[in-house]
């Protein structure tokens, strides 16, 4: 196995509880409806500008383990993800630049349904650490089935000139087999 | 009764899928229930099948379950390192034994009735001993669960369900030479960067694997994007999205259905060295251009390993993408980066069917065990970026297969045929140093051809 060590969300330090219905809380939650609705939309230029630069984004694999090592049930070695702004920023540039991103063109219809949204601060100044529920319905071509992919997002948002943007995003599945045959959308 | 067992329900004979003379293929067998069921046995149950890699189970008593066309496998290293594997089906009432993906134990006991196997499989004990709760009308000897015959090849694990077939040599055959060049390079072999990625396509495995025998033409129009943006598009002294220079080269195929494409390195070289690729020696050329996961310091590795004229097909025009019958697709690709040097990476997909509309895609990243960590990690991100779930490259393949799939059930489309009438009428490049069905040029549709022909000869051949 590879010796490199992987960074895993869980090395977010998580702080004080941002409660629900405050005004940072609302902040979040209106990030995370804003950018469902601009992937939704297919808006992904305009999605890009609330990334980060320094942006860490990631999809660890999953294995069914017993349940005394759920832990390693995450995989962070070979992942469906990993990626950085650099690289995210080529998978945009893709899907809005070429004529030939046939993998979603034409485009599969999504719902981004976001909910059970959990915020705290983190050790870092202006850094709040964010977790969510994410399922992703995904309709392409006249197939009347949905291909469903559910997960658990955990992110930094990060305020910058007083904007807030997505410094860091992993998202924990829930299948160790996916049911959609790519992920040419972003989660 | 030989006969019969050749004639599909509706009185079509398997033998006439294939049209040997205008060389098509019957779009049926892309989507028929009666051929897939065949397939479990003729085609998947006499093939040497991909498993994965020793380095996934590296102790004693590590496992991994996989599958072996349809049936579930457990992928165990026994005492002495040895590497079994089992049918994962408890042979007392049929229960999956293991329902893990992965993990450590010295006795898979079946969650059921508790019968206990070792990691070779051997039937251990089923509970209560004295009550002997598995009777005695059979020994615990004829109680293990069923083996398959396990070959490794470059530490890749390989299986089959053929006892009596050829052995994997034989299996590979004439296209060994070339794989050895991939796969036995190095003195301590290749290794995972970590589990496979896995996820399902509504596809029949044969869309994939055909496609992985070597099929040239797709890059043109389906990885057209390649050509618009990126490090190819801005490379060419050719220029624009005009990605048929890279489509030039030697395709190599085999009676065993076996196919590798081997594309030129001369432009990539020459753009590193500014000089003449045909002016440089082998040495040279490794120097400008180490393979997939090897450094300048790794080097003299590949002379000890391999042959000269191995050496020569190394630098100059080595396979980079093709397959290995009947389902798995091997990627040893040189990728251009943007600062204008080139990173090599290293893949191995198995299509595992799962039903006449459904593949398994399974994508292993691997490195040499020898390379260096910071390599490893540009290679697995680079692999991860292009290839495999969400890698660009290969989602606009996942993303076609199901259609062909669907078509293949029309009344008419049915009917309709796969066609593959662009023949080589070239031969192999003088000087070529390699065995097989070689041919040079543009590429053509021979070595998926040969593809089907050995689908056919097994369909037709295990009665």
């Amino acid at each position: 196995m590879t010796a490199t060590q992987h960074l895993s969300s869980a090395d977010v330090q998580q702080g004080e509880v941002v409660a629900i219905g405050s005004d940072t809380y609302n902040q979040v939650l209106g990030f995370l409806y804003r950018e469902a609705s601009l992937l939704d939309a297919i808006s992904l230029k305009e999605w890009s500008a609330l990334l980060a630069t320094d942006l860490v984004y990631s999809v660890p694999l999953r294995q069914t383990r017993p349940m005394a090592q759920q832990a390693a049930s995450i995989i962070r070695t070979v992942q469906h993800y990993h990626d950085d702004y650099r690289s995210i920023m080529g998978r945009v540039m893709r899907l809005t630049g070429t004529k030939s991103a046939w993998a979603e063109d034409p485009p599969s219809r999504t719902r981004r349904l976001v909910t059970n949204v959990q915020v705290s601060t983190t050790g870092v100044e202006g850094e709040l650490a964010v977790v969510s529920y994410l399922l992703l319905t995904r309709s392409r071509f006249d197939s009347p089935d949905l291909d469903l992919i559910s997960g658990e997002r955990r992110d930094v948002l990060r305020y910058v000139a007083g904007e807030l943007k997505l410094a860091r995003r992993e998202v924990i599945l829930d299948q160790a087999v996916l049911g959609t045959p790519n992920l040419a959308i972003f989660l | 009764m030989k006969q019969t067992r050749n004639v599909l329900a509706d009185g079509t004979s398997i033998e006439d899928l294939v049209k040997v003379d205008t060389r098509e293929i019957q779009m049926r067998a892309l989507s028929d229930h009666e051929i897939y069921n065949l397939e479990m046995d003729r085609v998947f149950g006499h093939s040497w099948l991909l498993l994965g890699h020793e380095s996934e189970i590296p102790d004693e008593n590590d496992f991994v379950v996989r599958d072996m066309g349809s049936d579930s496998v457990i992928v165990a290293r026994g005492k002495n390192g040895q590497i079994h594997v089992s049918l994962n089906v408890c042979p007392h009432r049929g229960m999956k034994v293991s329902t893990l993906d992965a993990g450590n134990t010295p006795i898979h006991k079946c969650i059921y009735h508790g019968w206990a196997f070792r990691p070779n499989g051997d039937f251990l004990a089923s509970p209560v001993e004295k009550e002997c709760m598995h009777g005695k009308m059979m020994s615990k000897t004829e109680l293990g669960l069923e083996q398959a015959r396990v070959t490794l090849y470059g530490g890749i694990i390989f299986a089959t369900w053929d006892h009596e077939g050829p052995s994997f040599e034989e299996f590979l055959g004439d296209a060994k030479w070339y794989f050895d060049i991939l796969f036995q390079r190095s003195d301590k072999g290749l290794e995972v960067l970590g589990p496979p990625q896995r996820f399902i396509v509504r596809a029949n495995w044969k869309t994939a694997g055909e496609q992985s025998a070597a099929d040239g033409f797709h890059t043109l129009t389906l990885h057209r994007w390649l050509g618009e943006v990126g490090n190819y598009a801005k490379s060419g002294e050719e220029g624009g999205a005009d990605l048929s220079p890279e489509m030039y080269g030697v395709e190599v195929s085999s009676p065993h259905g076996h196919a590798l494409r081997c594309i030129d390195l001369g432009r990539k070289i020459r753009k590193l060295t500014g000089l003449d690729p045909d002016e440089l020696s082998v040495d040279q050329k490794l120097e400008a251009l180490p393979p997939p996961g090897v450094t300048r310091e790794m080097l003299p590795q590949l002379k000890r390993n391999l042959s000269e004229d191995q050496l020569k097909v190394l630098v100059s025009m080595p396979p980079q993408v093709g397959g290995i019958f009947p389902n798995v697709l091997f990627a040893f690709v040189y990728i251009p980066q943007a600062d204008g040097s080139v990173l090599g990476l290293t893949l191995l997909h198995a299509y595992v069917p799962k039903g006449p509309d459904q593949l398994e895609f399974v994508n292993w990243i691997l490195a040499e065990k020898d390379t260096p960590p910071e390599l490893k990690e540009k290679m697995l991100r680079q692999s991860i970026q292009l290839f495999g779930t969400s890698g660009m490259v290969e989602q606009d393949d996942s993303d076609t297969w199901p259609h062909m799939t669907v078509a293949a059930r029309g009344a008419r489309g049915r009917k309709s045929t796969l066609k593959y009438q662009a023949i080589y009428e070239t031969s192999k490049p003088a000087g070529w140093p390699g065995p097989g069905i070689v041919n040079e040029g543009f590429t053509k549709d021979d070595t998926q051809w040969h593809w089907w022909l050995h689908w056919h000869e097994l369909m037709l051949a295990n009665v």
